[in-house]
Order: structure tokens, then sequence, then C-alpha cells
């Protein structure tokens, strides 16, 4: 198993293969199953995320049971129509899939984990944006989830995913990486540059807590998911400028699981500290769960 | 060190009802393991929280997620939602407990379920790692306690014969299909208990095989 970025680059710069190749052949190595059955079930979960942003963008969107979230991906789609966004269409149409995919999932719909259901919306973000900037065909989409997911593991297995144990940045942070990363090869850059833009969205969501209100995976985790799928195409695009991490991508990762356990317990997915330990936190935390939660 | 996310569809994956791989489909994977351990529903179940999953079961669903596993209902199963009350037209003495102290088996996303019926009392410590992987880290069957390294999967075997033939054909296959970096063996009263950390997941045809080979084999 590839334990470090550092060996995926020189594994994907040896054989000439695409890193999506090597995690396909090493998932086939560990499970015992045949590449056919690993490709069918990565395309499924393709298709679970393809549901979810549907269903988020469609009628008047989606809404949560204590109504903090939902809509919102609809308020994004009405304002692009308009033409007039100041970020661009691009960026504005991933925080859109974004944020439709993770109102599904504050809804209690169903959502594909990429790597938690709180950043499930990160990567379907940036890939279904790039479907269509780049004309991926549905091959290269599973591939892109292959690339991330092979990014993904060695960051989870080095540092953290869970915000209980390493805050927002190993949750959104993590996504972020991984779609940059796995944004990269499918427009053409070079395993070096998949490891840079990994370093860059990952430094760039460094230290961000885990505060949501009320215990739920709703504010500000949809619209964090926004912001991970934005960073991602911006850390994507300036490794594809040839732009450089200082940090390398593995001292990063060990960076952020060494912030994550720095950080109080407030602030890691209690509910207790930041956005949730506001006066207007703790109101709806007591409106929802009654005021002796 | 073994790696705790072994697969692909770790990071990207599970398909699950949300909002929370750590707190709801991790909690089902932890409800699920009390199921397969227990060898079905239980009759009472307590499960007891720790820390971050005390703080916020209640907001990210963590009650009906466990519920759910306890019913053996995978995490994309519509009716997780509502496992609680299909629980108790089963039957099924569920309680919740939000515990203060730390968790005795040292991570935030700490559930311990205690499992009865009429004839058995089994435990179970687990804990959620994210992105709905789990961890074991310790189990009491037959009031004996086991600790396991912690990531799955864990095969266990509750030997009545006291047979070591057995034991050494469990291990003989397992060394041929599915590496294991550690094996251990409890003596009780009645029952030999055999414990192996496995490396990789188990290929859907040998599962088949050890079930078929073994009775009452356990794999988390």
């Amino acid at each position: 198993m590839y334990n470090h970025i550092k060996e995926i680059v020189a594994a994907a710069e040896k054989t000439h293969k695409p890193i999506s190749e090597l995690i396909i052949e090493q998932e086939c190595q560990l499970s015992g199953l045949p590449r056919e059955k690993v490709w069918q079930r990565m395309k499924y979960n393709l298709q679970t995320m393809r549901a979810a942003v549907k269903r988020g963008e469609s009628g008047n969107g989606v809404f949560s049971k204590t109504g903090l979230t939902g809509g919102e991906a609809i308020k994004l789609k009405k304002y692009r129509e308009k033409g007039h966004t100041l970020s661009g269409d691009t960026m504005m149409a991933a925080v859109e899939n974004a944020i439709a995919t993770n109102e599904v999932n504050a809804a209690m719909g169903v959502v594909c984990a990429t790597p938690t259901a709180g950043s499930s919306g990160t990567l379907p973000g940036v890939l279904f944006l790039l479907e269509k900037r780049l004309q991926l065909s549905e091959e290269q989409m599973i591939r892109f989830l292959f690339t991330a997911g092979g990014f993904g593991m060695v960051i989870a297995n080095n540092a953290e995913i869970a915000g209980a144990t390493g805050g927002c940045q190993a949750e959104v942070g993590s996504a972020s990486a991984m779609g940059a990363a796995a944004a990269v090869e499918v427009a053409g850059g070079s395993a070096e540059q998949s490891a840079q833009a990994l370093s860059i969205a990952m430094s760039n969501l460094l230290g961000l807590v885990c505060d949501p209100i009320a215990g739920l995976v709703e504010v500000p985790c949809v619209k964090r998911n926004g912001i991970g799928a934005g960073n991602a195409l911006i850390a994507a695009d300036m490794a594809l400028a040839g732009c450089t991490s200082v940090i390398p991508a593995d001292e990063c990762i060990e960076a952020m699981k060494k912030v994550g356990h720095q950080m109080p317990a407030s602030l890691r997915e209690t509910g207790i500290g930041g956005l949730a330990g506001t006066p207007t936190g703790q109101a709806i935390k007591a409106k929802i769960f009654g005021k002796d939660a | 060190m073994t790696n705790r996310y072994k697969s692909v569809f770790d990071i990207i994956g599970p398909v699950m009802v949300g909002p929370s791989s750590s707190h709801t489909a991790g909690a089902v994977a932890i409800g699920r393991a009390g199921y397969k351990l227990f060898g079905g529903t239980p009759s009472k179940v307590t499960v007891h929280y720790y820390d971050s999953f005390a703080q916020t079961h209640r907001g990210h669903g963590t009650d009906y997620a466990i519920a759910a596993g306890i019913l053996g209902f995978d995490s994309d199963d519509l009716r997780v939602p509502k496992a609680p009350e299909i629980a108790r037209q089963r039957g099924v003495d569920l309680r919740f407990v939000e515990e203060d102290g730390p968790s005795p088996i040292g991570h935030p996303n700490t559930a311990i379920l205690n499992m009865s019926n009429d004839k058995k009392k089994v435990e179970l410590a687990g804990c959620s790692i994210g992105g709905g992987a789990i961890e074991i880290r310790k189990i009491v069957l037959h009031n004996t306690e086991i600790q396991p390294a912690g990531a799955l999967p864990i095969i266990i075997l509750v030997d009545p014969h006291k047979n070591i033939r057995i034991e050494q054909e469990l291990t003989a296959l397992l060394h041929e299909k599915a590496p294991f970096s550690r094996k251990r063996i409890f003596h009780t009263k009645n029952y030999n208990i055999y414990e192996y950390d496995v490396e990789n997941y188990l290929h859907p045809d040998l599962l088949q095989e050890l079930k078929k080979k073994f009775e009452n084999i356990i794999c988390l």
C-alpha cells in the first residue's frame, strides 16, 4: 500500500501510469477483487454523488428538519443564471454543487462520504463542475475518484479525517486537498503537480476548526464545503501554473495531524466552541434540544 | 503499523444516509458489530456515549444509527432514521446514556454497548475514527475480556469443544488467505476463544468459506 504521497508520485513517474491506475491496481491487490468489481463499485459511488447534486439543485431545493440549512443551492443557481457572478460562473457552479450535496446530507438524504459525510460536498463540487468544463467522460470521472481516494488514504492513515480528532481541516481540508490533486490529473497535469496541489489546498485550510452549531452537520458545514471546492480549484490552478508548495505534501499532512491534536476538545466536533459557542449558536441549540441541553 | 484505512472505498464511501459519517455511518457500523458479536439482535441494549458522542449524538442521529446497526441494517438503508421505533416495535429495550468522564478506550467518538438477553451478556466498546470507519478496542464475551488491536477485520471463534485442532485449522487457513498481525487464545472454563487481527478486508468468498467451515465464527 502507498503510505506516503512521495511514493505515489515516484511510482507514477517510474511506471508512466496515471495515479488513478496505480490506485485501482492497489485496490485489486488489497481486496483480491477483480478490476471490474472495483470499477463498478466506484461507478455506483459516482452515481450516488450525481443523484445528490441533482436533488439539491432541483425544484425549491432540499431543507433540513431543523430548517437551519437548505435552499441555498437553488439561490446560487438562480444567481448564476443572471450572469453577474463576481468570481465567475465556473467557481460558483462548483460551490453550488458542493452546497447542494451537503444540503441533502443535512436533510438526512443519501450521499457518498468523501472522505466524510460532513465534507461530502467538496469533491462533487469540483468533479461535476469539471465534467462540464473539461467535457469529462464517465471513465475520467471514475478515475478522478480513484485518484482522490488514493491521496485520501494516505491522509487518513497518516493524519486524521474526523472532525472529532482533527477539526474541520481534517474533513473539508482533506476533501479539498484530495479534490485539488485529482483535478490536476484530469486536467492533464503531472503526478508531481497533483502532489503540489494537495499541499497548497491543505496548507490553505490548516487550522480550520470543527464547531457545528447544536452538534448538527449543518452550520457551518454546508457552506464550508463550498469553500472546500473553491479552494481545491484555486490550488489545482496554481499547481498547473507551476506554483509549488515550499513544504512537501507529506509534511503538510503531518502538520495537519499535529494541529488537529493541539486543538482543544471544544473545537473538535463537540458543539461547544467556535460558532457553536456564540450567543446565537447557543440559542439555536437551546431551541432545538431544550434548555437543559 | 497496520493501516487503519485499508480500501479506497473507506475514503470514497460509504454510500450512506446523512448527516455524519463518523456519528451516523460509523455508529451504524458499531451497532452492526454488536449485532454480529451477539449473534442477532439482543433484547436489551444500553449504549454508553463518551466525549464527542456524548455531546453531539442527538444532533448527528447517532441514536438511530446505533439502533439500525443493532437491527442488522446497512448504513444506506432508508429505514436507518426510523430504527429506534422499529427496535421498540420488536421489543428491544434500548437505552442511551451520556457519560461525563473520558472514553475508557481513548477516543472521542466512543460508544460502549452492553447487550443481553435471558441467556447471555456481551459487551463491545467501539470508536468511530472518521469517514465511517470504526475500531473495536474491547469486547467482553463469556466473561472474558478481549482487547483487539482495533482496526477491522477482527475474527473471533468461540470453541466449546476446546479443540486445538480447530484453532490450528483456522490459523492455517488465515495464514494462506488473510494474513493477520496478531492472534490470541483465551482459555475459559467452558470455551476456548481465538481472536485474530486481520490485515486486509476479507474477500467475500473467504467469508463464505469461514462461515461454512467454522460454526459460530464471528467476522467483524
